[in-house]
């Protein structure tokens, strides 16, 4: 017991103490997920409303795909990414393994199917009321789109939250790919991860602690912004 | 504005839902809509709303085909309508927006319809959080802020108390006498027919069975239908 209480407070030394380190790997944690979350973002949700509002061939399949995707195991994608940017994979020649942007790629993957696939449960929902009301009142087809989006907006903070929430507790697919280098590639989970590993239980529970509080602020206000729009 | 549809047929797989041999709706007249649940009402509100174009037959708008210049000038308003998760100004006001019209036009015209609907002490509110009847209300006042030319109304005052409905339809006199508004109102309310409509179409079975002046369609009608609405009306 007396090691977690411990670890609780090496917690608040670390934060206070203003450690290179442990302010390195939360920045470097803020950077990845915040960026793949966004990219994520900006590829998920046109292709989510687009897949509500409009009926295509192979629409079930893709569907059924993008379910799949939702839950894709962190190591997979890991994986997938490592393979096409290793020396001999497709993309190997840019050198990006090991690097901040593999992991954000890993986690792109990784994030975009979660947002897409919310997107377009809310679409599917509420699209067809939403395309009604805008035709009866006289919209064209962007003055649809436009309250459409408006309308939708809670539930795309919603998934974006859901896509943060997926992107800074990933562990498998940033180990595999950015490798854990110290002051390169280290970010909070994988921190954990190799001190818990390390048996240096104190340090991996200040560092838990300070990525709860992390995820706690970040959701907070995101949250926020989900009620007051 | 004028509606004619001629051999207008509308089927979902093997069950046909309209079958109307022609039905004109004038400009200026307002045209009540009744007949039992099933008989093809609501399904002729969209089909000439635009919001269901897989029909057979001609629907023409002022002598030519619809297109979306006439969906600009007309509306439909549902029994249980979709109000933007926003608050009661936004949704009146919305149409307006959509037509490019400037603040002070926006206010002056929301101003009318706001007082005409007594909707004042809930302009502040989201449209999300209002009681069925004052979104009916609100709903109706969105639909004749633009003074749209064709008002389709699919059963607009269903369940609501008589105060409220009393406004809605004078609501729906006044636009009808400032713009002379070509309305159609769905309704299974007699007296609401008598009191607002010019015209009635009996409706039965996708048809329309009979149409002429209100009471000329209620005495024509056999049956035991106008027994039961007049037994809705008497539960009001």
């Amino acid at each position: 017991m007396d090691y977690i209480m411990q670890g609780f407070g090496e917690a608040f030394r670390l934060l206070l103490s203003f450690d290179k380190e442990i302010y390195g790997i939360i920045l470097l944690t803020l950077y990845v997920t915040t960026m793949s979350t966004l990219i994520a973002s900006c590829i998920a949700v046109p292709l989510g409303i687009l897949a509500g509002i409009k009926n295509f061939r192979f629409k079930k399949t893709v569907i059924r795909l993008l379910y799949t995707l939702m839950s894709m195991p962190p190591v997979i994608a890991g994986l997938f990414v490592f393979l096409v940017l290793s020396r001999r994979g497709p993309l190997g020649q840019l050198e990006l393994l090991f690097t901040p942007t593999a992991m954000i790629l890993a986690q792109v993957l990784l994030v975009t199917p979660i947002i897409m696939g919310v997107t377009y449960n809310s679409t599917r929902e509420k699209g067809p009321s939403v395309r009604q009301l805008a035709h009866t009142l006289g919209a064209d087809r962007l003055q649809s789109l436009g309250l459409l989006l408006f309308e939708l907006r809670a539930d795309i903070l919603g998934a974006v939250v859901s896509g943060y929430g997926r992107a800074i507790s990933e562990v498998g697919a940033v180990m595999l790919v950015g490798g854990n280098i110290k002051g390169h590639t280290r970010v909070m989970t994988t921190s954990i991860a190799m001190l818990q590993s390390m048996g240096d239980y104190s340090q991996a529970i200040a560092i838990g602690v300070v990525l709860l509080g992390l995820s706690f602020v970040v959701n907070s206000i995101l949250y926020q912004g989900q009620r007051v729009i | 504005m004028d509606v004619l549809a001629k051999n207008l047929t509308k089927r979902y797989g093997d069950k046909t839902i309209l079958n109307i041999d022609e039905l004109e709706l004038k400009q200026g007249v307002i045209t009540g809509v009744i007949g039992p649940n099933g008989s093809g009402k609501s399904t002729l509100m969209k089909v000439i709303a635009g919001l269901d174009k897989e029909f057979e037959g001609m629907l023409q708008i002022n002598g030519q085909t619809a297109d979306q210049t006439a969906y600009r000038d007309m509306t439909l308003v549902f029994q249980k309508p979709y109000l933007i998760n926003s608050d009661v100004y936004h949704n009146i006001a919305y149409p307006l927006k959509l037509r490019g019209q400037t603040k002070q036009q926006i206010a002056e015209k929301t101003e009318k319809v706001i007082e005409l609907l007594q909707l004042k002490a809930i302009l502040q509110q989201n449209a999300r959080t209002l009681s069925g009847g004052e979104g009916q209300k609100v709903a109706l006042a969105r639909a004749i802020v633009f003074e749209p030319k064709l008002l389709l109304l699919d059963e607009p005052t269903a369940n609501i108390d008589p105060q409220s409905m009393q406004l809605m339809e004078d609501a729906i006199q006044y636009i009808h006498q400032k713009c002379r508004t070509t309305i159609v109102l769905v309704t299974h309310n007699i007296r609401q027919l008598q009191r607002v409509c010019h015209e009635a179409v009996f409706m039965r079975e996708g048809r329309t069975e009979q149409r002429g002046t209100v009471e000329a369609v209620l005495k024509s009608i056999k049956g035991n239908y106008l027994g039961e609405l007049l037994e809705q009306e008497l539960q009001i």
